[in-house]
């Protein structure tokens, strides 16, 4: 794997564990029901996930900008192949974004939970057609250059569908997680205790997807197979194995300690294990790493970014995010 | 390549086009404020730090929230912008990928900065040391600038491709400074850049002067349009001799698209410039005026200069008659606006060196109320000639639209276009009402105590009590 498809995966994975715990905080919006207890939930994601929202989409647009300048020829065979998975996830994120913003402008009661369902709605539509694009790239039916069967049996096998549900757990699973700690920081002890079951469960239901989706690829791809078991995929298959349970455990028993790393790890490896399993191949079995590549002056410029990416933005990422752990605990002047 | 496949990429070449042309369009009225603002807001703030004026800093503060606004829903378009690079255009992401995205992957870079220090100035006020606060958003300005600056490298590579070695239409080798900085690089940003600048000047202003022709009156609204009305007009007539830069460029770069701009049929000595009108498949402009001799004195100063017309370029590497119509059409538009934007200017300048003091005109107000959607128009019409005159090429000389369209059936892009319009349709209904409720709001606090402005925003800072349910 070299530097470019390096910081692609690196991309991959900060959206889905940082983006993910959004997504799923809006899934367990959508669950949240029109009790009581659902609207005190409501408040606290609507809190908790309004000021890095932003960041969040750039690891998006970055990992695109990735994909095309540094591998063009396999950006082109992937969505010349999955523009359906591509265009529903896009749809997805433009209505979460719309609706997210619609909800603090609505005040008619009926808008307002319009405004929730579509939202909630697009949480879930959004990871699950990303993930199950990843998918359907691992099943190894995106061609160079077009699909190797047609578009649609390319973007819906069980191999990308399974992938999509894995996604979902996995951003309940994180979003729960996350809304403990954010539910702790308001001292709203009821919610803590609601959040803290919601990521008990998600975590068994992750557990669960999981091993059906390790079948899955055992039957539809088995050298992604064996190298995610015995290979460089191992190691990284191995943490997501032993953390996910662990953090259930956390939960289970009240212990707040490390269950956030743990959690973003948890997620983490588990995208690195496909990465991993997958490489040295963008395309399994078609197209490697090394063939996509694009000429060395497009890939020097590429690693001069990623450097300074790492030196300025690093730092910067830290303090947006320290600001907004303390300002959140004192009062504002007017 | 099959049959098929051609015959299939050739029924999606209409609603792709359009798809990207609406899509753009709408992200583009995003721009001038997500990146120009940030300026005149640090301006601001700058003033009322340096002259102890609680009321600059209010000001300030005010429109950092309208700034945080625009930057979210420029993100979610933006981000949908490059995924339908994949979505329409496969094969050009396929063929120059590798190009193209040198200029795209400066912008993402800028666009992290941007977005955490947009947060971080919003979470600011009030709760950093005052001047702390201005120097963190003073990384704000040249994080828009690299933004443009790589955006606009793109697209000038489309224009004048450079920078690229090809063997057998595969490219093979990237000069990253050639290919970054290519010839049309030179007018294209520039002009841009003003361009954003004017309209965030300008835009800020209207708003301004609405109140003015409303009867607020006060120091506050005063030196809000004084800042902005200021800065565009001082810009307008930079923006003139820059823009005529840019025309006289096309002439050597882009001769097609040139003859285009001036409805110009066949190549001839003593052309006339032609303001308005209407080009037919014979060569006949309708319903324009003529102004003798005077397209080729601009272009060499002399009436003997020669000036290309479409007809000295194959019909099949030329804008159609009906693009050529739209591309001139835009450009008159454009250059009217500016013009018009200019006197304004001279009016403005006149009052305010002569009297020092701001017009009182009431017609004054009236203009400059409107100065801010003519602005937009003036940019949305610059990127209508820019692209459309670029017609049939997708890559100048290289790669025809054509042949970058995606091979997804017609009725999928249809399809997704139509979502797109109405998705597109309720954001802006929601941005708009967000808005107005901003002014009001700010409005009603102006009377009595005020909370801090960038509370109740979806994408500002978390309030630091947690509301009750339900609230
Ligand atoms: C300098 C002018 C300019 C121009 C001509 C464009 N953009 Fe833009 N774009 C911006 C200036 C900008 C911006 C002002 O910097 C935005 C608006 C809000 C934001 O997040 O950055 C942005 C957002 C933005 C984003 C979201 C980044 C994020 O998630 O924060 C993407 C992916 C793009 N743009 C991509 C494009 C593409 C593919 C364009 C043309 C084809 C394009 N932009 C034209
Ligand atoms: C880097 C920046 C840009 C790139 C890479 C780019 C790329 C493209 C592409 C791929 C198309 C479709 C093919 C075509 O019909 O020509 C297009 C068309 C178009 N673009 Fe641009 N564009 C850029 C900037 C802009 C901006 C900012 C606008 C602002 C409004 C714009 C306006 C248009 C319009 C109106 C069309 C439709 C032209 C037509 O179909 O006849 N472009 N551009
Ligand atoms: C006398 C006045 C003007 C002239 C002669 C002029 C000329 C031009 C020309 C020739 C282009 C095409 C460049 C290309 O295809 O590469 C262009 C593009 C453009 N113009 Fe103008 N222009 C004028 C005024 C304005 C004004 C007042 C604005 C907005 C405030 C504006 C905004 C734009 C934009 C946004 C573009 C597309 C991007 C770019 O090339 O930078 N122009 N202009």
């Amino acid at each position: 794997m070299n530097l470019i498809a390096l910081s692609l995966l690196l991309s991959i994975t900060a959206y889905s564990t940082a983006g993910g715990v959004d997504f799923g905080a809006g899934i367990w919006d959508l669950l949240a029901g029109t009790s009581a207890r659902g609207r005190e939930a409501r408040a606290l994601i609507d809190h908790a996930m309004a000021p890095v929202w932003e960041v969040n989409n750039v690891w998006l647009a970055f990992a695109i900008v990735l994909c095309w300048t540094g591998f063009p020829i396999f950006f082109q065979s992937t969505f010349t192949s999955l523009y359906p998975l591509f265009s529903l996830a896009l749809i997805g994120l433009i209505l979460r974004g719309a609706f997210f913003a619609f909800r603090h402008v609505a005040d008619e009661p009926r808008a307002h939970r319009i405004a929730d369902l579509v939202f909630g709605l697009s949480s879930v539509l959004t990871p699950f057609f990303f993930a199950a694009s990843l998918g359907a790239i691992a099943s190894g039916r995106v061609g160079i250059a077009g699909p190797s069967q047609s578009v649609l049996a390319a973007s819906f096998s069980p191999m990308s569908i399974s992938f999509g549900l894995v996604s979902l757990a996995a951003t309940a699973f994180s979003g729960a997680s996350f809304l403990v700690g954010d539910a702790r920081r308001y001292g709203a002890d009821e919610l803590v205790r609601y959040f803290r079951r919601r990521a008990v469960t998600a975590a068994l239901v992750l557990i669960a997807m999981g091993s059906v989706a390790l079948v899955t690829i055992g039957f539809q791809a088995p050298t992604l197979f064996r190298s995610m078991l015995a290979g460089p995929g191992l190691p990284f298959a191995l943490i997501t194995m032993i953390v996910t349970p662990l953090v259930a455990f956390l939960h289970w028993r009240g212990i707040f300690r490390w269950y956030r790393v743990l959690t973003v790890g948890a997620v983490g490896s588990m995208v690195m294990a496909w990465g991993f399993a997958q490489s040295p191949y963008l395309l399994p079995g078609q197209l490697t790493i090394a063939q996509a590549a694009a000429p060395p002056g497009t890939q020097a410029l590429l690693l001069i970014v990623g450097a300074a990416l790492v030196l300025v933005i690093a730092p910067a990422m830290a303090l947006l995010y320290y600001l907004d752990q303390r300002s959140a605990l004192d009062v504002p002047k007017a | 390549m099959t049959s098929t496949v051609w015959l299939a990429g050739e029924s999606a070449l209409l609603p792709s086009r359009i798809q990207m042309a609406f899509t753009l369009a709408s992200h583009v009225l995003l721009v001038p404020l997500g990146v120009a603002l940030p300026s005149l807001t640090l301006l601001m703030e700058g003033i009322g730090i340096a002259r102890n004026d609680p009321v600059a800093l209010k000001i300030a503060r005010r429109w950092s929230v309208v700034m945080a606004v625009q930057f979210a829903v420029g993100a979610v378009t933006g981000t949908i912008l490059s995924f339908e690079f994949g979505i329409l255009w496969p094969r050009m992401m396929g063929r120059f990928g590798a190009a193209i995205g040198l200029g795209f992957a400066i912008e993402g870079l800028a666009f992290f900065l941007e977005a955490i220090f947009i947060g971080i100035y919003l979470y600011g006020w009030e709760r950093l040391p005052r001047r702390t606060h201005f120097m963190l958003g003073l990384v704000l300005p040249p994080a828009g600038l690299l933004g443009a600056f790589g955006v606009l490298s793109a697209n000038s590579w489309m224009n004048t491709p450079g920078g690229v070695t090809l063997q057998a239409g595969r490219l093979v080798d990237v000069n990253v400074i050639a290919a970054l900085f290519t010839h049309a690089l030179g007018y294209e940003f520039w002009h841009f850049l003003i361009a954003i600048y004017m309209t965030a000047g300008f835009a800020v202003a209207s708003v301004y002067a609405v109140a003015w022709l409303r009867g607020r009156r006060d120091h506050y609204q005063r030196l809000a349009f004084l800042v902005s009305f200021t800065v565009a007009a001082a810009l307008t007539p930079v923006q003139l001799v820059v823009g005529d830069l840019s025309a006289r460029a096309l002439v050597t770069d882009q001769p097609a698209k040139f003859a285009a701009t001036e409805v110009t049929w066949k190549t001839r000595d003593h052309n006339p410039e032609v303001i308005g009108g209407l080009i037919d498949d014979s060569g006949d402009v309708r319903f324009g005026i003529a102004v003798p001799v005077l397209d080729s004195i601009l272009v060499g100063y002399s009436p003997n200069a020669v000036v290309r017309g479409l007809t000295d370029f194959a019909a099949n590497a030329r804008p159609s008659t009906v693009e050529a119509n739209i591309t001139h059409l835009a450009f008159d538009a454009m250059v009217g606006l500016g013009t018009a934007g200019a006197a304004l200017a001279a009016w403005y300048f006149w009052v305010l060196l002569r009297r020092r003091r701001l017009p009182e005109s009431v017609w004054f107000y009236r203009l400059a109320a409107l100065g801010g959607v003519g602005c937009y128009l003036a940019v949305e019409a610059g990127w209508v000639t820019t692209e459309v005159g670029r017609q049939p090429w997708i890559v100048y000389g290289l790669m025809r639209v054509s042949d970058a369209v995606t091979s997804a059936p017609a009725s999928f892009v249809w399809t997704m276009l139509a979502t797109l319009v109405v998705v597109y349709a309720l954001i802006a209904y929601f941005f708009v009402t967000l808005l107005l409720r901003l002014a009001a709001r700010w409005r009603r606090e102006d009377l009595k105590t005020p909370t801090a402005p960038e509370e109740g925003v979806p994408y500002g800072p978390r309030p630091a009590r947690f509301p009750e349910p339900g609230s």
